[in-house]
């Protein structure tokens, strides 16, 4: 198979409950090897995707195809699709070898004994549990589950695995090792990652494309950097969550809003008008100042956060909204700011990105 | 000064315990004592007095129906521990696994409680005209035409017995099982379909070995429920099944205590051994 192949393929899945619709008709390739991140604030319909994909659930419409066959009929355990759980999910009464024997043994293709040790030790070899094969899950450490948890997919040797945030339940340096791990595995294996997460950091940096979604439906797929410059809906741009956005009025190619009137070069289609302008692209300025790139938004400043290697200033408007300022410390010092102080912010509008009712006409 | 905070705090912990061992003692360990004790007393016809010997012992081994009936207690209650397992692990499958809502689940196992709000002696004589000569079942069988005669074995008989025990304790194996089967995480169960196992082996490798405390704590209450019976049986066989309950029962009846207390220390260590044998399956202790 070549990288462009589809792995799975889905066609109009709906899934509702009740009177809510958590998945909404959606169409979805997926290429075969790679690192796809699911993108999704809670209640977009994230997980339902999953288990539908899985087979835990049958969607009320739509096909499902994996690997050119159509599995929108066949039982979870007939898929061969991996699936690691939030919460890992372990037998608690097995031990870590038997956990990832489970598969091999219980399957319906049977393993000879031999093999499945083998089969067990290299899977527990490769997620660095080695020694361990002896103990209960309930006496390794959150992190290890989660190895444990990937093991027991991996070792059934799936096309496909199903992660629902699998780092949700892990504390934030654990997080990031975890990340870079669950990369090289993936790319040592020749298998699909699909990663379920609800934060923006997290699938930008980790998929190889990232698929948002946003009230049961896909709202855009596309690579981390395309998703991260252009945002096709607000929606995207807002959930991000490293864009300032200003309500207003497109009218004759200007956008109205608190910052005045901005030329705009191009408009996407949505459903309000919108005006979007990167953390990092918001540049500060004296109240008195002349030199303004752009729009002049006039704010007053009330703190600042250091994150290492960038500072956010956070300003707030007349109409008391909050803006952020990133000031990534590679550009030099940081401006002294003082608290309660009237300033501008403007920028190039050129890098703004606007969303408008007229692009959709 | 920490020997001395050491010192205080072993005081304290006797304070704690103290009311609990005095209740114990009192309650449970004494009287058990004076059993063993007054089992080893003469027995004279129309008296008893302590002066220690063997004779009610030996009685008891003595005596075919003495023993029969040690045996005939460990017949049914195996057959009525394996009816109530039987009958009670797909109802508690049911009610604590396939129901998905917590609210279903509850009200299905307060109808099983329901016939508890009746007496036990109700309970146990409403099934004379169930199954008697001229009872529901016979008269319904002959009516189909399924037989000519009435079943007379139905009532007063072991089976009766069986089937009287059975209805009655079998919620106590329901309520056990039913309650670790809700407890077991759903996502292992998907877990485990994930990883291509079909429903028997996902009942027999999680399902069943994650119910297992259950099924324990439910056989031990039907264990000592079934043991110590004599009611049951007294009510439905007829006078033809004596468990040692009816032995005993008799017994304090015509003031016989001595041999009443050899039944009694008998059927306590019965269940000693039958408790201690279901606790080594599991580590309760782990487990709940």
């Amino acid at each position: 198979m070549t990288q462009s192949d589809p792995i799975f393929r889905l066609e109009g899945v709906t899934r509702r409950y009740g009177n809510l619709t958590a998945l909404n008709g959606i169409d979805f390739v997926a290429e075969d090897n790679s690192y796809i991140a699911l993108l999704g604030p809670s209640g977009s319909g994230k997980t339902s995707l999953l288990r539908v994909i899985a087979g835990f659930e049958a969607p009320d419409t739509g096909r499902i195809w994996f690997q050119g066959r159509d599995i929108t009929d066949l039982p979870a355990h007939e898929r061969g699709i991996g699936f690691v759980f939030q919460n890992f999910a372990l037998f608690p009464h097995l031990t870590i070898f038997e956990n990832v024997a489970f598969g091999l043994r219980n399957g319906a293709i049977k393993v000879p004994d031999a093999e499945i040790i083998d089969r067990v030790r290299a899977s527990i070899d490769m997620v660095g549990l080695a020694g361990l094969e002896d103990r209960n899950p309930d006496q390794i450490s959150g992190g290890q589950k989660q190895r444990v948890a990937l093991a027991r997919s991996l070792v059934m040797q799936p096309k496909l695995v199903l992660l629902d945030e699998p780092l949700g339940a892990l504390d934030a340096n654990l997080r990031e090792r975890m990340q870079t791990e669950l990369r090289t595995i993936r790319e040592r294996l020749d298998v699909t990652f699909l990663h379920v997460t609800g934060s923006e950091t997290e699938a930008l940096a980790m998929g190889d494309r990232v698929a948002v979604l946003d009230a049961g439906r896909i709202v855009q797929y596309d690579t981390p950097d395309a998703i991260y410059d252009r945002p096709i809906i607000s929606d995207v741009a807002l959930f991000l969550n490293r864009f300032n956005l200003f309500e207003g009025t497109l009218k004759d190619g200007r956008f109205h809003g608190p910052f005045g009137a901005a030329p705009v070069s191009s408009v996407r289609a949505n459903d309000t008008d919108v005006y979007a302008i990167r953390y990092d692209r918001t540049r500060i300025f004296d109240a008195d100042s002349s030199e303004l790139p752009g729009p002049a938004l006039p704010v007053r400043y009330l703190a600042s956060e250091y994150l290492g290697s960038s500072i956010i200033f956070l300003f707030e408007t007349a109409d008391h909204k909050t803006v952020e300022v990133d000031h990534h410390l590679s550009l030099g010092e940081p401006r002294n700011l003082s608290v309660g102080q009237n300033y501008i912010l403007s920028w190039d509008p050129a890098q703004a990105i606007v969303f408008g009712k007229e692009a959709a006409q | 000064m920490s020997a001395a905070i050491g010192k205080r705090q072993k005081a304290t912990t006797f304070q704690l315990l103290a009311p609990g061992v005095v209740w114990m003692i009192l309650f449970l360990v004494a009287p058990i004592m004076m059993i063993v004790y007054v089992s080893f007393w003469t027995q004279t016809t129309f008296a008893i007095n302590s002066t220690l010997t063997l004779d009610s012992w030996r009685n008891f081994f003595a005596s075919e129906a003495y023993v029969g009936a040690l045996w005939t207690t460990i017949r049914l209650w195996l057959i009525v521990l394996t009816l109530t397992f039987i009958i009670g692990y797909p109802a508690a499958l049911y009610v604590g696994l396939m129901v998905k809502s917590k609210t279903v689940a509850t009200v299905l196992l307060v109808l099983c409680v329901i016939p508890f709000w009746t007496s036990f002696l109700i309970r146990v004589l409403a099934w004379r005209p169930m199954l008697g000569k001229e009872g529901a079942i016979n008269i319904i069988l002959q009516k189909v035409g399924l037989i000519d005669t009435p079943i007379e074995v139905l009532l007063f008989s072991e089976l009766s017995v069986i089937i009287g025990m059975t209805q009655i304790y079998v919620v106590f194996m329901v309520g056990p099982i039913a309650f670790m089967l809700g407890r077991i995480d759903r996502n292992i169960i998907e877990a485990a379909r994930d990883l291509g196992a079909g429903f028997g082996r996902i009942f027999w490798k999680i399902i069943f070995p994650l119910s297992l405390p259950g099924v324990v704590v439910g056989a031990i209450f039907v264990s000592v429920m079934v043991l110590g019976e004599f009611a049951t049986s007294g009510a439905l066989s007829g006078r033809k099944v004596n468990l040692l309950g009816n032995i005993i029962v008799t017994q304090v009846g015509s003031l016989k205590w001595a041999m009443a207390s050899v039944v009694g220390v008998i059927l306590t260590i019965l269940l000693g051994i039958v408790v201690a044998g279901f606790l080594r399956i599991v580590d309760l202790k782990r487990e709940i």
